[in-house]
């Protein structure tokens, strides 16, 4: 069912900006009668109003897997270079990465995926957000889309990151694998399924630190909007997200219309998933310093890195960029910055369509024959 | 124009972990400018030289290095950049290395870090301890304005080239370096930017650096630029190393890290590198220094990060 009709069927709002921040409550007569009803403005619900992934994507897709009754959504861009995956964070969608994309895809594919449980992926069990399958799920989506000839990825992450951790191994590992993956390391040189690794505000000491607190924030939040305006305007307002053409494209995805309540909650229920949270983090860095490609760390602030993190810096192990004047969706706040950033680490790591573009090490001008 | 024994007093202050107040840090940037303008891009040192790596504002450790390698002037010194960021004192560590180039000018050499930049110290810390300190950003302008004047390489005694990244691919010869126009904000890339931010590697030939600026450079290269210039070693800092010091590339290269516990956190041991009247070298790690009461930086409830 589209939104649109939900949009056209919903009554009119009855809550005012004044009560924005404020959890929705049944509404009595009594407690509005002495509130002069103040519908929102024109300019209000424009400002809001959801807006298509067609304006940034090129193309979307569902891919079934074989022998499940799993699909995945799939949003794709660009048509050239090497692709930029890209994993969402827990509670986002693919259109996560929808402004961005619309500006990578001028040097570099571009595919977002709908994790289990997110967006309009649909599988046999929503909450299961193990790493164990949630990797597989990946996995199973690139073999999908790329079967036996896989292009150079890079491996962009928000929140989520040790799946690009694992996910990056088993690319690696694959590669190595099959007959036809041989061919083509003849043919070619030097194959690389996985060119590199970008990972989005998130440091394993920092998140391990926080997430005792992570339930009552998730509870914190608004939980119930009377229209998708009003969940995007929440987004905004509240400062989760800090703009607006990226909250209006995202937001929309992250939503689900209750009937019985007659109104919109999250699609994903976060809160029933926290025995799985502590397996998204622990162990994280020393897998991300121990992967052997390129790898690009965003983070939104100088917050403490932890320790493995910061000798591995420290140690030229890693890019590091601080991106300002942005929140935990650095991708989202700041699009054109993001993916500058992301086409510059393609182009200074030299990865073309197939992997690392110089074979060999580039010898300078100055060399002596 | 201050004298000896304005400096001595503003040294003893600083001794003691406290800011100076901003006239008197404008007045001692303005007379270091006047100091390191005349100073070269490959600065040359004598012998007996002591040779610190990264120090990264944290002051407490600096004193137990001159504790270790002896006090100014007594000890000559060779600092390889990298005073401010990350630590909680880049400003009294800053203006204690640079009050005492003006006082011993030619006992003690500085030298440009990548973090002695506009760019990375609005980022890293520096600035933002200047704002919280003197209430404003001008100590956080003289300061950088400085930065500009630091050499970024010495030369001791002809034979150890030292400075705080690494080699270049555009820098074949040390005339090469002279002849850069090092009064500037460190590039984002070319050679001068490669001189403050390159690592040696295991592997030969050059290598993008996986810090996004510079490059690697295998033992070839360093080699090549050794037999080349007549050098016996390069001494750089630039890198963390748990050991305080680290050998490489079959003794053409080494790397010295002067900030123990790095960021209070990473349990390593810091050196620094003596070189002595006969060009013999020792090593002397030390660990920090006895834990000082860390300033309250407010840790801010977490946010959503899922």
């Amino acid at each position: 069912m589209d939104s649109s009709s939900h949009m056209a069927s919903l009554p009119e709002d009855i809550i005012t900006d004044e009560h924005l921040q404020q959890q929705t409550q049944p509404a009595s007569a009594s407690a509005f009668a002495s509130v002069p009803q103040r519908p929102p403005t024109k300019s209000s619900s424009e400002k809001y109003a959801p807006l298509d992934w067609s304006v940034y994507f090129d193309k979307e897709d569902d891919v079934a897997i074989p022998e499940s009754n799993d699909v995945f959504h799939v949003y794709t861009a660009g048509t050239e270079g090497p692709v930029v995956f890209c994993l969402h964070g827990g509670g986002y969608s693919g259109l996560s990465f929808a402004v961005s994309a619309s500006k990578i895809k001028e040097k570099a594919r571009v595919v977002a995926m709908d994790l289990r449980g997110h967006g309009k992926s649909l599988t046999e069990d929503d909450l299961d957000l193990s790493v164990e399958t949630m990797c597989n799920d990946v996995l199973a989506v690139i073999k999908e889309l790329y079967s036996d000839s896989p292009p150079a990825i890079i491996l962009v992450g928000h929140s989520c990151i040790i799946l690009l951790t694992i996910i990056g191994k088993k690319l690696l590992h694959h590669q190595s694998m099959g007959g036809s993956i041989a061919v083509h390391v003849a043919a070619r040189r030097s194959l690389s399924a996985l060119a590199g690794l970008v990972v989005v505000d998130v440091v394993e000491g920092t998140a391990m630190a926080s997430l005792i607190h992570m339930q009552k924030i998730l509870s914190s939040r608004m939980q119930h909007f009377s229209s998708i305006e009003k969940a995007i305007e929440w987004s905004v307002r509240g400062g989760s997200l800090r703009n607006i053409d990226s909250a209006r494209v995202s937001i929309p995805a992250t939503l689900k219309y209750d009937h019985s309540k007659k109104c919109y909650l999250y699609r994903t229920e976060l809160e029933k998933t926290e025995q799985y949270w502590k397996g998204w983090y622990e162990g994280l860095s020393d897998k991300f310093l121990s992967c052997p490609v390129p790898k690009l760390l965003l983070l939104a602030g100088t917050d403490r890195l932890d320790r493995s993190l910061t000798i591995g810096q420290m140690q030229g192990k890693f890019q590091m960029v601080v991106v300002r004047h942005t929140g935990h969706a650095i991708q989202e706040d700041v699009p054109d910055e993001f993916a500058t950033l992301i086409v510059n680490f393609i182009s200074r790591n030299r990865i073309g369509p197939h992997g690392i573009e110089i074979p060999g090490l580039r010898k300078p001008a100055f060399s002596k024959p | 124009m201050p004298s000896h024994a304005d400096l001595d007093r503003q040294i003893e202050h600083l001794m003691e972990c406290k800011p100076l107040p901003e006239a008197e840090v404008k007045a001692l940037c303005d007379q270091a400018r006047a100091i390191l303008v005349e100073e070269w891009n490959v600065q040359p040192v004598k012998c007996p030289v002591t040779v610190c790596g990264d120090i990264h504002g944290q002051f407490y450790d600096l004193i137990e290095l001159f504790r270790i390698g002896g006090n100014a002037p007594d000890t000559n010194y060779l600092f390889m950049g990298d005073y401010v960021d990350r630590g909680y004192y880049s400003v009294e560590t800053v203006t204690l290395l640079v009050a005492l180039k003006v006082r011993y000018r030619d006992r003690i050499t500085i030298l440009r870090g990548n973090h002695e930049s506009r760019q990375i110290t609005q980022v890293y810390g520096f600035y933002d301890e200047c704002l919280r300190k003197y209430g404003n950003a001008n100590v956080w302008k003289f300061f950088t304005d400085l930065f500009d004047y630091l050499p970024l390489t010495a030369l001791i005694e002809s034979q150890i080239f030292c400075l705080h990244g690494g080699l270049s691919p555009s820098l074949d010869t040390l005339d090469n370096i002279r002849a850069l126009d090092r009064i500037q904000e460190v590039p984002h890339e070319g050679p001068m930017c490669d001189l403050l931010w390159s690592d040696p590697d295991d592997r030969c030939g050059w290598g993008i650096s996986p810090r996004g600026a510079g490059y690697t450079f295998g033992q070839d290269i360093a080699a090549q630029f050794n037999h080349t210039n007549g050098l016996s070693l390069i001494s750089r800092a630039h890198q963390l190393v748990m050991e305080g010091f680290n050998w490489c590339q079959d003794k053409n290269v080494v790397t010295v890290f002067s900030a123990p516990n790095y960021c209070y956190r990473c349990g390593n041991m810091a050196a620094i590198l003596e070189i002595g009247e006969n060009m013999d070298q020792n090593f002397l790690q030390f660990d920090p220094a006895p834990r000082q009461i860390e300033p309250d930086t407010t840790r801010k409830t977490p946010d959503y990060f899922l």
